[in-house]
C-alpha cells in the first residue's frame, strides 16, 4: 500500500524526498551510468508484474516486489523502485507527488536489504535458493509494512491507531510475497541461473565493447 | 475530561456507520467500472505510443505556459496544499483544482479514474480513524450501545476528511500537469531545473517499455487462459503466477540486452535529443505569480484566519 498525498507532514515528506535523492544517488554510483538505460527497461519489467492481482478469498492483492526487485537487481533496486513509482504517479492515476520520496523509502530501502540477504543466504542448491527467496520476498513486505506504520505514526498519536491496522493488512500480503518469491526464484534458478549470480547491472559485465 | 458523550444504542450502529460504508463501497466499484470502461478504448488498441503525449487538443492556457513554470509552480502549489491544516482551507483548494482540470478541459473519466485509485486509501482512513483516534478535551464522542471500544470520535473524522481533501485536491492537479505537454517536453523541463538527464531519459524508456511488457504480459496470460488457468486462491495458482512473472523476468532481461544493443548500434552515447527550445516570457512568469498568490492567500486563511 503507497502513502497518498495530504497524510505525511510537510517535514517528513520533505525529509522523505532529500533521503531518497540522497540514495538514488548512491545507487546510481553502484553502476556504470551507460548501464542505466537497462535499470530504466528492467524496471518496466517489475512495474508490470506488481500489477499481477493474486485472488485471497474474496478480495485479491497486488505483489510489491521489494524482495524480488533486490534479489534480482542488487544496490539498483532502489533507483528502480523509485522510477517505478514516478511511473505510477504519471501513468497509472495514483497521485502521490509530495509523498513520492517517502514512498521511494518505504519500499526502496527494504529492496536494498534484501538484495544483501539474498546474496548472503543463497547457497548453490534449488532448495537453498528458494528458502533465501522467501526470505527475500517475506522479509521485504515486513520491513515495507512498518516503514508505512512509521511514517503514519510521525503523523502524531493520532494515527497509531490507523497504523496498527495498516500493519495487520499487510500480513497475508508477507506470507503470500513470500511464497511467489520463492517459487519464482525457484522457476529462474532452473531457467536462467545467471540472473541470480550478479543480477542484469552490475559494473564488472563488459558485454558490449 | 471535558468530553461532548453521546449515548446511542448499538442497533444504530448499521444505520450510522455500515450502511454509509456499504453504500461508498458499491459506489466506488461501480465508478470505477464506468471509468475503466470509458477510457478502455484509447488505452488498450495502440499499445506502442505513450498516452501521455496530448497534442490533439490544446490552446488552453496552460498548455501555453511555459513547461518550466507549470512544474515549479504546481509543485509548490501541492507542497501548500499538503500542509493545509483546516478542512474548509483544503475543500478550497479542491475547488481551485477543480476548476484548473475544468479549464483546461481534463476528459472527466481520466480525472475519476485518478481519483478512485485513490478511494482504497483514503477509504480505509475514513474508516478507521474515527474509531481510533484518543479523545481529546472538547472532542465529540458518540459510543455505541455502552460497548466502550467502539467510540466515534468526530474529531478523527474531521481529521479524515481533511487528509482527504488535500489528496483529492494534490491528485487532481496531476492531469493538468502532465496532460497538457508532452512527456519528452516535460522531461526536458525538468532537466533545465536541475534534474539529472540520466534520471529523464531513465522516466522516458521505461514509460515506454511498460507498454510494451504489459502488451507481452497480456499476451502470456491470454495463453494460459487458453489452456485453461483460472485464478483461485490456492497454491497451484500461486506456482502459476510465479512462473508467469518469472518468464516475464527472463523474457524482459533478454529483450533489455538487445534494445539496449540497437540503441548503441544507432550512435547512443547517454543523450538524446532536445524536444524543444523552451524561451521564457512575461506572461509565464505572470501565471506563476498569480497562482503562487493564491497559494499564500490559502496559507494565510488556513494558519491566521481560520
Amino acid at each position: 500500500m503507497h502513502i497518498s498525498d495530504g497524510v505525511l507532514p510537510v517535514s517528513v515528506t520533505l525529509g522523505g524526498y532529500a533521503v531518497s535523492a540522497a540514495l538514488a544517488a548512491w545507487s546510481a554510483r553502484r553502476t556504470t551510468s551507460d548501464q542505466l538505460p537497462k535499470v530504466a527497461v528492467v524496471t518496466s519489467a517489475f512495474f508490470v508484474a506488481s500489477l499481477v492481482h493474486i485472488p485471497l478469498g474474496p478480495t485479491s492483492a497486488h505483489l510489491l516486489l521489494p524482495g524480488l526487485a533486490g534479489a534480482l537487481l542488487g544496490p539498483v533496486a532502489f533507483i528502480a523502485i523509485g522510477l517505478g513509482l514516478l511511473l505510477q504517479c504519471l501513468l497509472f492515476q495514483f497521485g502521490g507527488l509530495t509523498a513520492l520520496g517517502a514512498n521511494a523509502l518505504m519500499m526502496g530501502l527494504p529492496a536494498i536489504a534484501c538484495g544483501w540477504l539474498f546474496q548472503a543466504l543463497k547457497g548453490n542448491t534449488h532448495m537453498r535458493h528458494a528458502a533465501a527467496g522467501a526470505a527475500a520476498g517475506a522479509t521485504g513486505t515486513a520491513m515495507a509494512a512498518v516503514f508505512l506504520a512509521g511514517f503514519l505514526a510521525a503523523g502524531g498519536e493520532d494515527f497509531f491507531g490507523v497504523a496498527k491496522i495498516a500493519m495487520a493488512a499487510h500480513v497475508p500480503v508477507i506470507v503470500i510475497e513470500g511464497a511467489v518469491s520463492a517459487l519464482t526464484i525457484g522457476f529462474l534458478f532452473r531457467v536462467k541461473p545467471e540472473l541470480l549470480e550478479t543480477g542484469l547491472v552490475t559494473p564488472k559485465k563488459e558485454s558490449h565493447d | 475530561m471535558t468530553e461532548i458523550i453521546h449515548h446511542i444504542p448499538l442497533w444504530y450502529l448499521p444505520l450510522l456507520v455500515i450502511l454509509p460504508i456499504t453504500a461508498l463501497w458499491a459506489g466506488v466499484a461501480g465508478l470505477r467500472r464506468t471509468a475503466r470502461r470509458k477510457t478502455a478504448a484509447d488505452r488498450d488498441p495502440d499499445w506502442s505510443v505513450p498516452p501521455l503525449a496530448d497534442e490533439k487538443q490544446g490552446g488552453s492556457f496552460l498548455h501555453k505556459w511555459d513547461v518550466r513554470c507549470k512544474i515549479v509552480t504546481i509543485l509548490i502549489f501541492s507542497f501548500v496544499v499538503a500542509s493545509l491544516d483546516h478542512l474548509a482551507a483544503a475543500l478550497a483548494a479542491v475547488v481551485i483544482s477543480l476548476s484548473v482540470a475544468v479549464m483546461i478541459r481534463v476528459p472527466a473519466a481520466r480525472l475519476m479514474l485518478r481519483l478512485l485509485a485513490l478511494a482504497g486509501f483514503l477509504g480505509m482512513l475514513l474508516v478507521v480513524m474515527p474509531f481510533t483516534v484518543p479523545p481529546h478535551s472538547g472532542d465529540t464522542l458518540v459510543v455505541f450501545g455502552g460497548v466502550e471500544w467502539l467510540t466515534l470520535n468526530f474529531r478523527g473524522l474531521l481529521l479524515a476528511a481533511t487528509i482527504a481533501a488535500r489528496a483529492v485536491a494534490i491528485a487532481m492537479l496531476m492531469e493538468p500537469l502532465l496532460s497538457t505537454a508532452p512527456l519528452p517536453v516535460t522531461l526536458h523541463g525538468l532537466c533545465r531545473l536541475g534534474v539529472p538527464e540520466m534520471a529523464a531519459q531513465m522516466v522516458l524508456l521505461s514509460n515506454r517499455y511498460v507498454h510494451v511488457f504489459s502488451h507481452e504480459a497480456r499476451r502470456m496470460s491470454a495463453g494460459m487462459q487458453v489452456r485453461g488457468f483460472r485464478k483461485r486462491t490456492d497454491t497451484a495458482t500461486l506456482r502459476t503466477v510465479a512462473n508467469f512473472l518469472g518468464m516475464l523476468f527472463v523474457r524482459s532481461f533478454e529483450r533489455t540486452e538487445r534494445v539496449f544493443d540497437a540503441m548503441r548500434a544507432r550512435g547512443y552515447q547517454g543523450r538524446f535529443p532536445e524536444p524543444v527550445k523552451l524561451r521564457l516570457c512575461a506572461s509565464d512568469l505572470f501565471i506563476c505569480l498569480a497562482w503562487l498568490t493564491v497559494a499564500a492567500a490559502l496559507v494565510v486563511w488556513d494558519r491566521i484566519i481560520l
